[in-house]
């Protein structure tokens, strides 16, 4: 190992990059204007008006107190409507599946201050869309039974009329986006950078120089490693940060991010989306191999990228998947760099967390094994 | 860099008889298979230091997969490659070989400059003045910054010479270096080449066209990944009784083509 040549691969990957501008915006710029429209699309659901009707089936005068403590709290928050002539079950059903409800509020026949069991009913056809309205009804649902039992918080049940209440918002996705975009964008540069080089006739020149294959790996991954650096510093800038514009004569007021709430260290999210990125790297060099031309690195796609959203644990819990496809989520890297992800950013877990570690432990064998087959891939019949 | 302690694998080599001096350039029952195809069909060289090699053949004689076993870039079906004495491949041993690929093999985004200096710090080259002056031979060292994909075609093959000298190789494979330069540069190159000869160093140039061929001190006629006929211009005409080298050449190739493969290498040990 030869860390001259390892610098002048990297610095030559650098270069490469200065001289290619839509590359680098393609970097930079696309994930930025994808995440944006995502978070424009989630925030804009939660704007219209919820409408949403409380029902007591408890029909005892605790349940009725809570439930008029509830109205007078509901009225007060922007964009909720109580519609107040629905008193029983089988009619809010019914006008959440005509659509003319968003949300039921059921206190449950054995409802008392003692069980304090409130259900929050929702269609389930749009889990992400019902869930934004979620927070400020408990909030309030919270408030009225507290200021009636004193002391003990209620339970609350949420349940859908159809699918499950696992409701996805901006911010469980958001770890998700992060990682997926690491992975997607750095395999699809480093792929077609490799192709071009077995195409070029630049391989051929490299390996006759003394250059080893593990310091075009090395170089390869720090010059990549290097603009994944930056991609992923600014994605998780953007999705945690968030910066208010006050209108400006015609320019209406808007946020720059998405101020997504992380409770857990940014620097560990973001190792792991790093190492994540390096097994791309590596994985780009090898598939280069079975691909003539650029045209066939993107037809990896769909056979690479797109399985590992679907089963990565993007949509669906790896635990929900049919047996047979868990076994398959369990080997895609960004099925760990997505639980890694959420552990850190939604449950705030550190590296004293052995899911954590595991997760990163598990992406390092990974990226260690695409190495290996890189190295493998880079022909030269020299030791 | 490079590694002097390498021994020869005395072992292969036990049946040949010894050269003289040592060779820069050795090949002992060279066989390289690619399937049915024999690219390169038991080859034997010996080829003394501080001398011009060309190589002469049509296409698909060999040419190109020779250099790659020399070079190391492809390892043999049977047989010994060995450059510098030590036998190839051998990692180390690159730091001494410069090879110029048939295709440019240059990256189109990155300036002249940042080509050659990339290939320079992989040879571990950094005397600025010898690349500049690799640069100077090619003429582009008035070209320092422009992008090599704004070069046209001969200035990039010229890039592509620049950048297998730079780091004054010992032993230099040259694929078809002439294509596409134009014939007053050519003729510089051919001077630039005797003078690294001169200097010491071995090149191996292969062409397919017999109007450089007098320029080099001797010629390996190629076909079928065999060595048709080995010796200096002169000779070689001599032989065939002809004074034109193409003429020459379609001799030893009816020569090869009406004997037994078994009498090619008694054609050539003939005086």
């Amino acid at each position: 190992m030869n860390a001259l040549r390892v610098r002048a691969v990297v610095r030559r990957i650098v270069a490469q990059f200065r001289r290619d501008p839509r590359t680098l915006a393609l970097l930079f710029v696309a994930p930025l204007g994808i995440i944006a429209l995502l978070g424009w699309v989630l925030s804009s659901s939660g704007a219209s008006t919820a409408r949403v009707a409380i029902v007591n089936e408890s029909g005892n005068p605790a349940g009725a107190v809570v439930v008029t403590k509830l109205t007078d709290a509901l009225k007060n928050l922007p964009k909720i409507v109580v519609d107040a002539d629905v008193h029983d079950a089988a009619t809010a059903r019914q006008m959440l599946i005509d659509k003319q409800l968003d949300l039921v509020i059921s206190l449950p026949k054995d409802f008392s201050l003692q069980s304090r069991k409130i259900e929050l009913k929702t269609l389930g056809l749009n889990p992400t869309g019902e869930a934004t309205v979620i927070p400020s009804i408990q909030q309030a649902l919270v408030g009225a039974v507290v200021s009636e039992g004193g002391g003990a918080l209620p339970t609350i049940e949420r349940s859908t009329v159809y699918g499950s209440p696992d409701a996805t918002t901006l911010d469980t996705l958001a770890p998700v986006v992060v990682g997926f975009f690491v992975y997607f964008f750095v395999f699809i540069l480093t792929g077609i950078s490799f192709l071009r080089e077995r195409i070029g006739g630049t391989l051929e020149r490299l390996l006759a120089t003394p250059v080893s294959r593990a310091e075009i790996v090395l170089g390869y991954s720090l010059g990549f490693g290097f603009f994944a650096t930056l991609q992923i510093a600014l994605v998780l800038a953007f999705v945690l940060g968030r910066l208010e514009i006050p209108a400006l004569g015609p320019v209406p007021a808007f946020a720059i991010g998405l101020g997504v709430r992380t409770v857990g260290n940014p620097l560990i999210a973001y190792l792991l989306v790093l190492v994540l990125g390096l097994g791309a790297v590596s994985l780009g060099i090898f598939l280069s191999t079975f691909a003539r031309t650029e045209f066939q690195i993107l037809q990896f796609i769909p056979i690479v990228i797109v399985p590992q959203g679907l089963l990565g644990g993007f949509f669906w819990p790896i635990d929900q998947l049919p047996s047979l496809l868990q076994p398959v989520a369990r080997i895609l890297p960004v099925t760990y760099a997505i639980d890694g992800l959420r552990q850190v950013m939604i449950a705030g877990a550190d590296l004293a967390s052995g899911q954590v570690l595991f997760d990163l432990a598990v992406l390092t064998g990974i990226a260690a094994i695409f190495v290996g087959l890189a190295a493998g891939t880079i022909r030269r019949e020299v030791a | 860099m490079s590694s002097p302690g390498t021994p020869p694998a005395a072992a292969v080599s036990s049946g040949e008889p010894t050269p003289p001096a040592s060779p820069a350039v050795e090949a002992v029952a060279l066989h390289k298979d690619f399937g049915p195809i024999h690219a390169v069909d038991g080859i034997d060289l010996s080829l003394p230091a501080g001398r011009i090699y060309g190589m002469l053949g049509p296409n698909g004689s060999g040419k190109t997969t020779l250099i790659r076993l020399l070079t190391g870039l492809a390892s043999p079906s049977s047989g010994t490659a060995r450059v510098l004495g030590v036998d190839m491949p051998s990692r180390a041993n690159l730091a001494r070989i410069g090879y110029m690929t048939q295709a440019d093999g240059i990256y189109p985004e990155l300036s002249v400059w940042e080509n050659l200096s990339f290939f320079a710090a992989l040879y571990g080259q950094r005397d600025r003045a010898e690349m500049i002056r690799a640069l100077e031979l090619v003429e582009l060292d008035g070209r320092l910054g422009t992008p090599a994909v704004d070069l046209s075609g001969g200035m990039r093959r010229r890039l592509s010479m620049a950048c297998a000298l730079a780091h004054r190789p010992t032993v230099l494979f040259l694929d078809e270096p002439t294509v596409g330069v134009d014939p007053a540069l050519r003729v510089q190159f051919w001077d630039h080449f005797h003078r690294l000869a001169a200097d010491g160093a071995t090149l191996m140039v292969s062409s397919h066209v017999m109007d450089e061929a007098d320029r080099c001190d001797e010629l390996l006629f190629m076909r079928d990944g065999r060595i048709l006929a080995q010796g200096t211009p002169a000779t070689l005409r001599a032989r065939a009784g002809t004074d034109n080298l193409e003429t020459a050449f379609l001799h030893f190739a009816a020569l090869s083509a009406s004997t037994p493969a078994t009498a090619g290498s008694a054609e050539e040990a003939a005086p």
